[in-house]
């Protein structure tokens, strides 16, 4: 990925104004946008890894430009061998570190590269699907912190260790999966060996001693792949037995061991087929549904994991002896921490000194910044604004309020019905039809040729495996979430495809899901007694003036500034900040005052209005009005989503003007404003009790337990990692667009695997006649199976190929 | 066609020996990614650091 003249080499990002920073390439000057760009590039090229500039498919990550308060934080947590990772053979550990920054394969290799040369060091391995960093490290030849280090060298940021062990078992799970699918693998192709000998036998002759001896070595190999590979069938089947809710498993489970005890019968008493080349083929094309099922289901996130990374790792303690940097976990009731500006709380407590802005959009959805004074609650994972400020924490860690919504998303969860992709009902009927039919099988053979009458009805059980039936949903969910992936959807529950067919209500948060969630200036008005001034140099002036300020609001001046004109920004003096109010700086010789109406406005002017003031010592210049805007394409959305007959609903914990104000442009009647997450969830819960098929689309952490409640659930890119754990499908695009492409797709894969699941319930029906009447031979078997096995997937990697 | 009690047996011997080496593999960990190997191939040449003055230090100064 290159990147042009005027954005940073390293990262991307906009070279600011009077930056002249660069790195030599090959003798080549390349511009970079600050000093830790800098030092990353330099850093990488001195190690000789140039040439991950060359293959990376994704830009870095900004870095920072000091790392000392990070490494010195590090520092802190040398000694605590909880953190070293999980104890190996010869006091080596295996460390688990979340990584953000981690983008391509090319930033794995440049991982594994600089950080393998480490003392200490083992082997390091980077899975970029997750971001995790593995290290196999010796705690007596190294630090943590250096390991740290070498990673935030190269501009990445390791997370502390906290919620490894999940990671850990989940890896343990997909290695777990993977050795079931090898030996069901190998095991395969050596029983279809013998089976191929024992087939050319059958036609052409064969001793009976050989013969003996393949079905012998046949059941020798099938039996270890059974008792290994096969198990999780016959567990997965006696649970959902025991939970009164028979699932696939079940007759998955009796037609492997079925068809295996009557080979092993016919192979004792010297006659008729066997069926072990079939067996161990069941197991395979089953134990492959599974693995890509399972795959699918890690990518998405663990809530624990997302409630950590909510809250920030670090905090500031102020203690008797100064200020020390500590994990947040180790915040006890009564410490007393410092938050400074731009920072989220790390705990729930009271403000004991300062006054700041704090912005809660996150937990409430409420788009305006509140305002926090001394002896006033602030809740963990909000963000501080304008004032560094002294809290005292009251709550920490699991008794947060984010913890709490934490919960309240699990039983979300668990309330939702689990949906394995087959009707529940099916299953039973298979069951009962199948059984029905052996039976019938085994009662019209004694009357015709009683000899023939039990291998007539073990065919039968074989004939009637749901191999492909089994196979014909994960396929195509995998291959559909491949294709949503290309589009910019990440899909984290299969199921989440075939509910989206059926939806007819779509139920829309406000703040940062319609809208863009940072406001934005709608409106210069200028004095007309001052009508010197231009609008360009009035937002110069105020952007200026801002510029220190981590408030969304300059965020808002800065933007319009880069847009309009990008030369106009003069540097502001003695800039003081006014929590709650505004601020005052002087630019060019001349002191300005801008903020909200009673702060900045003269006396006699209208208050209680929500626009920024310009004011200088004579009288008021300019008048800024600001609103968040929508997202580009959300008229067009909500307008297709009409179009298609949708019930569209606006649920928001914003004020009830704001949501008006969106409302109306969007045309949508059914509204509700100041929406606390409980009342959502009740809502939406009454929708569904009405009979309604609800996708929900969000983006809040106050979201998390409505998106788990809904039968879809999206958010959008910049959602909160808790809202993001609790979603069906994650919108990785600033497009709201995306909402149509995922229906799409939705109605496609349920064509698919409606021919799929009609595919294999001919191959089924077809076959079992065959065995009925005795002619079901077990090459047949075989080759039916792998065939409509084969067909089943390529039907779904159709959905891959086609481009829209 | 007495081979057949040679070859075979010898077959399920290397099987075995393949089971083996494919848990071997996957618990060493060979299969967790399989991505950015693929891209060693192509990034890894004989581009070698040049040497750097601190080198040792560096080994020094990381250990304890």
């Amino acid at each position: 990925m290159e990147t042009t003249e005027n954005t940073c080499f390293h990262c991307g990002e906009p070279i600011p104004d009077g930056i002249s920073l660069y790195v030599l390439r090959d003798g080549e000057q390349k511009p970079v946008c600050c000093s830790g760009c800098q030092a990353v590039a330099e850093l990488i090229f001195a190690s000789g890894l140039g040439r991950y500039y060359q293959f990376r498919q994704d830009l870095g990550r900004k870095a920072e430009e000091d790392l000392q308060n990070d490494i010195a934080a590090w520092r802190g947590c040398d000694d605590r061998e909880s953190l070293w990772g999980a104890e190996l053979a010869e006091g080596r550990r295996d460390l688990l570190l979340q990584t953000e920054g981690i983008r391509c394969a090319a930033c794995a290799w440049l991982i594994r590269s600089h950080m393998e040369n480490k003392p200490g060091v083992q082997s390091v391995q980077v899975d970029t699907a997750t971001g995790y960093t593995r290290i196999v490290w010796d705690p007596h030849k190294n630090r943590l912190s250096n390991l740290a280090e070498a990673l935030m060298e190269l501009g990445y940021k390791p997370h502390l260790p906290l919620a490894s062990a999940e990671e850990q078992g989940r890896q343990e799970e997909r290695r777990d999966s993977m050795k079931r699918l090898g030996v069901a693998g190998l095991g395969m192709m050596q029983v279809m060996m013998y089976a191929a000998g024992l087939y050319a036998g059958a036609a052409y002759g064969i001793g009976d001693a050989q013969r003996s001896f393949l079905e012998w070595v046949s059941l020798m190999v099938t039996l270890p792949v059974l008792l290994y590979s096969g198990r999780i069938f016959f567990s997965g089947a006696w649970r959902s037995i025991r939970a009164g809710r028979p699932g696939m498993d079940v007759p998955v489970a009796l037609a492997i061991s079925l068809a295996f005890i009557a080979s092993c019968f016919n192979f004792f008493r010297g006659q008729g087929e066997v069926w072990f080349d079939s067996v161990v083929m069941f197991i395979f094309f089953l134990s492959l549904g599974r693995h890509i099922e399972m795959m699918l289901r890690h990518r998405n996130l663990q809530a624990g994991t997302a409630l950590a990374r909510l809250l920030p790792e670090w905090a500031e303690r102020i203690t008797a002896a100064g200020r020390e940097t500590v994990p947040s976990s180790d915040l006890a009731d009564g410490d007393r921490v410092l938050v400074r500006v731009g920072e989220s709380f790390p705990a729930d407590g009271l403000i004991r000194d300062g006054v700041t802005d704090v912005d809660e959009a996150l937990l409430t959805g409420e788009s305006r910044a509140i305002v926090r004074r001394s002896g006033e609650a602030v809740i963990a994972g909000t963000i501080n604004l304008s004032q560094p400020v002294e809290v005292e924490v009251t709550a920490s860690g699991q008794e947060t309020t984010i913890s709490s919504l934490g919960r309240l998303l699990l039983l979300a969860q668990s309330r939702r019905p689990a949906s394995s992709g087959i009707p529940a009902w099916l299953v039973p009927v298979f069951i009962i039809a199948v059984l029905l039919i052996a039976g019938g099988t085994w009662a019209g053979w004694q009357l015709v040729d009683p000899d023939r009458a039990f291998s007539a009805m073990l065919s039968v059980l074989v004939a009637s495996c749901p191999c492909a039936l089994s196979l014909a949903l994960p396929v195509v969910y995998a291959a559909a979430s491949h294709r949503l992936l290309d589009e910019g959807i990440l899909l984290t529950r299969g199921e989440a495809l075939q509910a989206l067919t059926r939806i007819d209500s779509v139920v829309f948060d406000k703040t940062g899901t319609l809208t863009r969630g940072v406001p934005e200036i709608t409106r210069v008005e200028i004095n007309p007694a001052r009508s010197s001034f231009s609008a360009e140099q009035v937002i110069g002036i105020a952007a200026a003036i801002e510029a220190s300020s981590a408030h969304p609001i300059a965020r808002a001046f800065q933007q319009a500034v880069d847009e309009s004109a990008p030369r106009l920004l003069a540097r502001a003096e003695n800039v003081t900040v006014h929590p709650a109010c505004g601020l005052k700086g002087r630019v060019e010789g001349v002191q300005w005052k801008i903020g909200k109406a009673d702060f900045a406005a003269p006396a006699g002017q209208v208050t209680g209005d929500d626009s920024i003031w310009l004011v200088d010592s004579q009288s008021w210049v300019a008048r800024f009005e600001l609103q968040d805007s929508l997202r580009e394409d959300t008229q067009s959305t909500v307008a297709l989503l009409r179009q298609e007959g949708m019930a569209i609903t606006m649920l928001s914990g914003d004020s009830r003007e704001a949501v008006d104000r969106i409302a109306d442009r969007l045309e949508i009647e059914d509204r509700h404003a100041r929406q606390s997450p409980e009342m959502k969830l009740e809502k939406l819960e009454a929708m569904r009790q009405g009979g309604q098929h609800v996708l929900m689309i969000g983006d809040g952490v106050n979201d998390a337990p409505v998106l788990a409640a809904a039968d879809v659930s999206m958010t959008v890119k910049g959602g909160a990692e808790l809202a993001n754990s609790a979603a069906d499908m994650i919108l990785t695009s600033d497009s709201l667009g995306l909402v149509s492409k995922a229906i799409d797709t939705a109605r496609r894969t349920r064509q698919l695997v409606r021919q799929n699941l009609t595919w294999a319930v001919i191959y089924n029906a077809s076959v079992v006649p065959l065995a009925i009447f005795g002619m079901l031979k077990p090459w047949m078997a075989a080759l039916g199976m792998s065939l409509s096995s084969l067909l089943v997937v390529a039907n779904a990697s159709r959905l891959v190929r086609r481009k829209p | 066609m007495n081979m057949l009690y040679v070859l075979i047996p010898l077959a399920l011997m290397l099987l075995g020996v393949a089971v083996w080496a494919m848990i071997w593999a996957i618990r060493s960990g060979q299969f967790d990614d399989l991505e950015s190997h693929g891209w060693s191939v192509v990034l890894d040449d004989d581009q070698k650091p040049p040497p750097h003055p601190d080198d040792d230090e560096d080994g020094e100064e990381d250990t304890l």
